[in-house]
């Protein structure tokens, strides 16, 4: 079977979903992700990460109701599918587990 | 609070592009994004921010991929192309013939359009091209006196630079050979003088060395990066010493500069280069100043503001200020060709470069041309016949609802199908027969692919495809529905317009073949043609001077002493025989012409062979009256002349034994022979007058202009009598060592040369012979193809005949029949036609064959052989079938 792996702004932006727990959509993510790690992204690029998770079949998808800052347009929210989960669990555990194997001495110094 | 909105175009396209599912989140979260913007502030930067969002959202996941982007047009291509694809592979045979036609036909005309555009692209490379003119000089005096030629007198840099400030700049090009090198390995180079701001007007790449200022030094020296490569190998060339030997004395240049070789398609060619500086040890200072003596290619860099029709407007004022005392009004007259001009017009005299032949380069590009067309015709009749077959599926069509613009579209989809399939493999025909039509014609096409061909060769498929594609769709589509069904569209009219491209096809064919034979015939005239000499295996050697002397008599003297050191030698080996020396030879275009004005004012121009005593034997030269040189005598060395017969009519001499040529200026001589008329250049041109002599010192004295393209330095030339011919460069290398260390042996068969000064002709009938082979295997393929289509047709009537008790002859009669008038008079027309072209050819030689019928039948009979050929099997096998086979299945 093909292993799926996904990219680094990928990654982000299911942790997003994740985190937001229901309330995830675009402008949303974009706000967590601001908030978190400083980066300014432009939102198309959140919508193309979002099309091609879901094509993954990592987040699935609901509209929301309609309000009137968006000019009536219903929201799209997306929420972590048990693939997404899963796909975050192994990328989590690989890191962890190379990060372990950090030698100390390097950060602690010879002092 | 202003209710402000994001721009309505931006939406608008946002809404014509995103895939509908998608849309509504989308543009939501845009909305969103977009008013939070504005909360922040500025408007207009909010909508240039919505805008670069809406473009930035133009992402490939997020495009529609619904039905509304598919129109009906491209979803019928796609089905019509699908559909075109099965019909072709039904038919194999139909298949196969057309692709086979169409790709030789564009492979032919790749080829002769590669060579086509060779010829067209010379000097095509500088950037300043349309700036630069090349400077010509007529000097017309009365008696129809005129000198005409592209190279110009050496004061012509400085006058146009100081006279006109329409020019940028004037630059001098001009070539002379000098030995290079040094010890024993000296080469004889030909080394290009020329005025050091030549790199600034004319586009030769730099590779070392800085443009600036290349050959600003008396001593500096330029080298092409090949000549760069053969005289330093990979180091790196700058700084480096070459001594060149000028005048007799070796100077060593300093390479200061390497150039990029220059390209094949150049009017101004060398791989070394000095500066013109140098002309005051090459002239001597009358040469210098001097407003009649010609030398070099003078070139200007017109203005960017300026023209160049100031300057040949006021230039003969000018000049008349300068010189009026010495010319009058209308003599002296200078004038500028385009760069771009040089190499295809031959109205204007050659210079340093040789020219190509316009007509030559014409009759190519129609004659590729007419091989396409021949191609396209092939298709059209094909399509036509075979569509009698698809009649029904063409009214099927139509009851379905399919328009006529429809059906053609389909059609079309085929022809272009087929055509762009054909394309490629003409392609690759094309580069895969390149070597071998470059072996063939002696040219030296190569295929060269820039962006811009692609848009070259996409409009070439949609020509192509419309002309061959168009009257068949038509056709196809012309009937209507009803008329199918009920029986009555099998027959329609008479075909005049289909007959008429079969005819046509035809004539070009019969044409082409005509034409070869045409062209071959005169060749082999030319090649073949008593030239009233003896020219069978001999050897020709050019010889050098003493690179002292200056005066040409002294050059010619000095070369023939060491001649004569070699001639000793060589007399000892027994298959050297009948050796002599002569300033020129047979096969070597441009034999010195003198010219002067003799007593009575009239203007005598000949030409000059410079030769030693056994010079005429060598040549089997016959003395028709008098007598030839004798070997022994002293007199004859100093003074003695022989005229050609040509000679004695043009000085109109009565009795020429024993006299002298007109005029009083010439020193001792008088004229003991009269030789026959050979001819000692090529046929293109007539017998000219000619003096043969041992000494020309007498002569010059007494002219008042010489000149001649070919080195005036002799030749040694004897007939060798051995029976391998590679043991000629074994005898000569030995002995040339011993002789003439220091030079370079150079030696060729008579014979060669003389055939390559024919060599434009045999290109040109080879490339001719190509086409028509080609043009040919066109013919015959469309011609297969008809039979096969005319001989189904009429299988029921063939049948019926024959169960009545036609014979097997009578039937074959009757199918052959139906094509011979077309093409008999596809061969009729194609006379007249041949005729006008071909005379018009024939008009560049002075020794020509008349244009016989004889010519013209064979071409007919030729053609019509091959096309009977080509449908006799078919016809034949019809004729024979059994009727049954075909009437009972109904």
């Amino acid at each position: 079977m093909k292993r799926t792996t996904i990219g680094e702004l990928e990654e982000l932006v299911l942790l997003s979903v994740g985190s937001l727990y229901g309330q995830a959509y675009a402008v949303t993510i974009l706000e967590v992700i601001k908030e978190h790690t400083q980066r300014v992204l432009d939102i198309t690029a959140i919508h193309s990460v979002l099309r091609r998770l879901e094509d993954k079949g990592f987040i699935t998808s609901t509209m929301g109701g309609a309000t009137k800052e968006r000019g009536g347009r219903r929201k799209k929210f997306f929420t972590l599918s048990q693939a997404g989960r899963r796909v975050l669990d192994e990328t989590m555990e690989v890191r962890i587990a190379l990060y372990n194997k950090l030698p100390k001495l390097i950060f602690t110094g010879l002092s | 609070m202003i209710n402000h909105q994001p721009p309505k175009w931006a939406d608008r396209f946002l809404e014509w592009y995103c895939n509908p599912d998608l849309l509504e989140d989308l543009q939501g979260d845009l909305y969103e994004v977009f008013y939070h913007k504005l909360d922040q502030g500025n408007p207009l930067q909010a909508r240039l921010y919505y805008l670069w969002l809406v473009i930035r959202s133009f992402r490939y996941s997020a495009i529609k991929r619904n039905s509304k982007l598919k129109n009906t047009t491209l979803m019928m291509t796609k089905s019509n192309l699908r559909i075109a694809l099965r019909i072709l592979k039904n038919n194999k045979f139909y298949t196969g013939l057309n692709l086979a036609g169409l790709a030789i036909g564009i492979t032919c005309f790749f080829l002769t359009g590669f060579y086509v555009k060779q010829e067209l692209s010379y000097d095509q490379f500088h950037a300043k091209k349309d700036r630069i003119y090349r400077v010509w000089l007529k000097e017309i005096y009365s008696d129809d006196k005129v000198f005409f030629s592209s190279t110009t007198p050496l004061l012509f840099e400085t006058f146009l630079e100081d006279n006109f400030d329409e020019f940028e700049t004037a630059v001098q090009v001009d070539h002379n050979n000098y030995l290079v090198g040094s010890g024993t390995n000296r080469i004889n180079e030909n080394v290009g003088v020329v005025s050091p701001e030549i790199f600034k007007v004319f586009d030769f790449k730099i590779e070392k060395g800085n443009k600036e200022n290349l050959l600003q030094g008396k001593r500096d020296l330029v080298l092409s990066a090949s000549y760069a490569k053969k005289y330093f190998g990979e180091d790196t060339a700058i700084g480096e010493a070459l001594p060149i030997e000028i005048q007799g004395e070796i100077i060593d240049f300093i390479v200061t500069g390497v150039f990029g070789d220059i390209p094949k398609e150049s009017s101004i060619s060398f791989d070394m280069a000095i500066s013109n500086e140098n002309n005051i040890d090459l002239y001597d200072p009358r040469a210098l100043n001097h407003w009649f003596q010609i030398r070099t290619e003078t070139y200007v860099l017109v203005g960017e503001n300026s023209h160049i029709s100031n300057v040949e407007a006021t230039i003969g004022d000018v000049v008349m200020n300068l010189i009026g005392d010495r010319v009058n009004e209308g003599e002296y007259n200078i004038g500028f060709q385009p760069l771009t001009d040089i190499h295809l017009n031959t109205d204007i005299p050659v210079g340093r470069a040789p020219v190509g032949n316009p007509s030559y380069v014409a009759i190519l590009g129609v004659i590729s041309l007419l091989v396409l067309v021949t191609a396209c015709i092939n298709y059209a009749t094909l399509s036509v016949c075979q569509s009698l077959k698809r009649t029904k599926e063409v009214g099927v069509r139509k009851v379905m609802g399919a328009q006529r613009k429809s059906l053609i579209h389909q059609y079309l989809s085929e022809t272009f199908l087929i055509i762009v399939v054909a394309f490629a493999l003409a392609l690759g025909l094309t580069y895969l027969s390149l070597p071998v039509f470059n072996e063939l014609t002696n040219a030296d096409v190569r295929i060269d692919f820039e962006l811009w061909h692609i848009g070259l060769y996409l409009g070439l498929i949609i020509i192509v495809g419309l002309t061959s594609g168009i009257y068949p769709a038509i056709v196809l589509s012309r009937q209507g529905a009803t008329q199918i069904f009920r029986g009555s569209g099998g027959a329609r009219g008479k075909q005049y317009l289909r007959k008429g491209m079969v005819v046509f096809q035809f004539l070009i064919t019969v044409f082409l073949i005509s034409s070869t034979l045409i062209m071959r015939k005169q060749l082999n005239y030319m090649q073949n043609k008593d030239m009233g000499i003896e020219y069978k295996a001999t050897v020709s050697v050019p010889l050098y001077r003493d690179p002292a002397t200056r005066s040409l008599a002294d050059a010619i003297r000095t070369a023939m002493e060491k001649g004569e050191l070699l001639k000793e030698k060589l007399s000892l080996y027994p298959e050297v025989s009948d050796i002599g020396m002569g300033s020129h030879v047979f096969g070597d275009p441009g034999w010195a012409t003198f010219s002067y004005t003799d007593d009575t004012q009239t203007f005598r121009e000949f030409r000059i062979v410079a030769v030693d005593p056994h010079y005429l034997n060598t040549f089997d030269i016959k003395i028709k009256k008098g007598k030839g040189f004798d070997p022994e005598s002293e007199l004859d060395k100093r003074q003695s002349i022989i005229l050609n017969e040509a000679a004695v009519k043009h000085f109109g001499l009565k009795d020429p034994i024993g006299n002298q040529l007109p005029g009083n200026k010439f020193g001792n001589h008088s004229i003991i022979g009269l030789a026959e008329d050979f001819n000692y250049s090529s046929l293109h041109n007539a017998i000219e007058p000619l003096i043969i002599t041992q000494n020309v010192q007498p002569i010059l004295e007494g002219t008042d202009d010489v000149n001649f393209s070919d080195s005036p330095i002799p030749k040694l030339v004897f007939r060798y009598s051995g029976s391998e011919l590679s043991k000629v460069q074994d005898i000569l290398e030995k002995e040339w060592k011993q002789v003439l260390p220091e030079e370079e042996l150079n030696f060729s068969f008579i014979e060669e040369n003389m055939r390559a000064q024919y060599a434009n002709e045999n290109r040109m009938n080879r490339l001719l012979s190509v086409a028509t082979v080609l043009s040919i295997v066109i013919a015959c393929l469309g011609l297969l193809g008809l039979t096969v289509l005319v001989v189904k047709g009429k299988e029921k009537e063939i049948g019926i005949r024959k169960v009545i008790g036609a014979s097997e002859s009578s039937i074959f009669k009757l199918l052959i029949s139906s094509f011979s008038w077309q093409l008999l008079l596809g061969v009729f027309l194609s006379i007249p036609f041949t005729y006008w072209l071909m005379n018009d050819w024939l008009k560049d030689f002075a020794y020509r064959i008349d244009l016989s019928i004889d010519l013209f039948a064979l071409g007919g009979i030729i053609s019509i052989v091959i096309a009977l050929i080509t449908i006799t099997f078919h016809t034949l096998k019809a004729s024979m079938m059994n009727p049954a086979d075909i009437i009972r299945s109904e």
